[in-house]
């Protein structure tokens, strides 16, 4: 049987509901060269009506979209033992950030009589701004890379409103390739991210962030990341990283503050056999330390230490909780995927039994037909 | 009577289990801490931090924190620590050839 190579315009709809609706239009070149053995139809050219298309391009059809289905599923697999794993990252990370609390809590206690003076905590009349925009690093992952930009786009034109000044830390692929395309918002520095935030990662855009501040080139830096709400919501949020609070809280522009004792953790579990995400607030015990506690160093020295360690913790925390949304997206959009993959097959597969027996039904009444005339 | 040492890093904790003293460097200098010193705060630099567990030492690289001293606990935070067993001679040479030439 000759191959003919065919070319074919496909048309395929995102949701198929009835079989009749699909529909090939083909256009052949090399028509002419099946000659002896056509044993696929003879589909007409005509631009007006579409035509179904030949018994072996929906076979080889079928095969492609059974080898998709098997590719989105691996895909949706793969993000959910990856969510596994940047759950365990997150509960890896809760002794030093409790901790932290414990001892920021404490040593505030401490100092509450004293006047403290600690750069980072220092509030300025605010020019200038810093966003920091944590995104993926690859698609297929629903609307996941589009949200957290509108939501950034919607922050500068805020911003634009105000009269402030502002700079953009890109932080991911997507995110780097969306501000490269548009060189009339100003950014600072793009920085790549891996497939597991580590701390080396949090230290560079916590540097970056930090000597900006420092330096007085910009007056508040905020992060903007996806909140890691549930498998099917997520939700783009906007923090302020800097000025810190003292007191290590954690703080939404409109001002509404998290203690930062109060923690949230989300866990991947099962519930009647799906997989679900369900998230956990724990509060940190923060007792009352011995007040002997004595400093070795300059009280504003020992904060000058923690408060970048909070920093740190905050960001990577950020980047955790932005990497889990990400794969839960990519989770959900692969499994619908595949619902439509396994759809669509069928749809083909009930269009191709139907034009075998069509064809089949057509050689009996030939060779009856056949039979009847030489009678 | 043993310190309860625990290092801590936001990815991970790097050691958690009874010591009998360390040497840490912090930012006026080294200090020691042995059994029932006087609970102190202080800040970490980028140093070395000494572990000795019976007569022998253990040594580990710290990025620079925040240690507390409390009733024979000790806790240390910091951005990275890595123990000198996990550090290959080899690569750290050249980390460091390219360090130095980039600081000139």
């Amino acid at each position: 049987m000759s191959c003919s190579n065919l070319t074919m315009l496909v048309s395929s709809k995102p949701s198929i509901s009835d079989a009749s609706n699909l529909s090939f239009r083909s256009v052949l070149n090399p028509f002419q060269l099946l000659s002896q053995n056509s044993p696929s139809c003879s589909p007409s050219r005509s631009s007006v009506t579409p035509v179904q298309c030949g018994l072996r391009e929906l076979r080889t059809r079928i095969e492609s979209v059974k080898n998709t289905q098997k590719i989105t599923e691996a895909m949706k697999l793969v993000a959910a033992a990856k969510v596994r794993r940047a759950q365990e990252a997150v509960v890896n990370g809760r002794p030093f950030s409790e901790t932290l609390v414990e001892v920021l809590y404490n040593i505030n206690e401490q100092l509450q009589t004293e006047d403290i003076d600690v750069p980072l905590t220092k509030v300025r009349p605010v020019k200038k701004v810093a966003l920091v925009v944590c995104t993926g690093d690859r698609g297929l992952c629903g609307g996941f890379n589009n949200n957290i930009i509108k939501k950034a786009e919607k922050r500068i034109a805020e911003l634009k409103d105000l009269g402030l000044d502002y700079t953009i830390i890109s932080v991911g692929k997507k995110g780097n390739s969306y501000f490269l395309r548009r060189p009339y918002i100003p950014v600072d520095r793009f920085l790549e991210g891996g497939t597991l935030p580590t701390a080396k990662e949090a230290q560079a855009i916590a540097d970056d962030a930090f000597s900006l501040f420092i330096s007085e080139e910009v007056d508040k830096v905020e992060l903007l990341y996806t909140k890691f709400v549930s498998l099917v919501k997520s939700d783009p949020v906007i923090h302020t990283l800097l000025p810190l609070s003292p007191k290590g809280e954690i703080c939404d522009i409109n001002g509404n503050c998290v203690d930062a004792a109060d923690d949230e953790f989300f866990r991947l579990t099962t519930k009647e056999g799906k997989l679900t995400v369900e998230r956990d607030s724990v509060r940190t015990k923060t007792e009352d330390y011995s007040p002997i506690l004595e400093f070795e160093q300059d009280p504003v020295q020992i904060l000058d230490a923690l408060l970048p360690l909070y920093l740190n913790s905050q960001v990577l925390r950020a980047l955790q909780e932005s990497l889990a949304s990400e794969l839960a997206a990519r989770m959900s959009a692969m499994s619908s995927a595949t619902d439509n993959a396994v759809e669509l097959k069928k749809n083909l597969s009930i269009i191709y039994n139907r034009e075998r027996q069509a064809k089949i039904t057509g050689e009996i009444l030939e060779i009856v037909a056949g039979a009847n005339a030489l009678q | 009577m043993t310190l309860n040492l625990c290092v801590l890093t936001p990815n991970r904790i790097v050691w958690d289990s009874e010591v009998k003293e360390i040497i840490l460097s912090t930012n006026s200098g080294q200090i020691g801490v042995l059994p029932n010193h006087a609970p102190i705060a202080t800040a970490v630099d980028i140093g070395i931090l000494r572990i000795r567990l019976n007569d022998q030492w253990v040594t580990m690289a710290l990025m620079g924190g925040f240690a507390r001293i409390g009733n024979n606990k000790i806790t240390i935070l910091v951005n990275d620590a890595e123990k000198s067993s996990d550090i290959d001679p080899e690569e750290a040479k050249q980390t460091l050839e390219i360090a130095e030439a980039n600081l000139s």
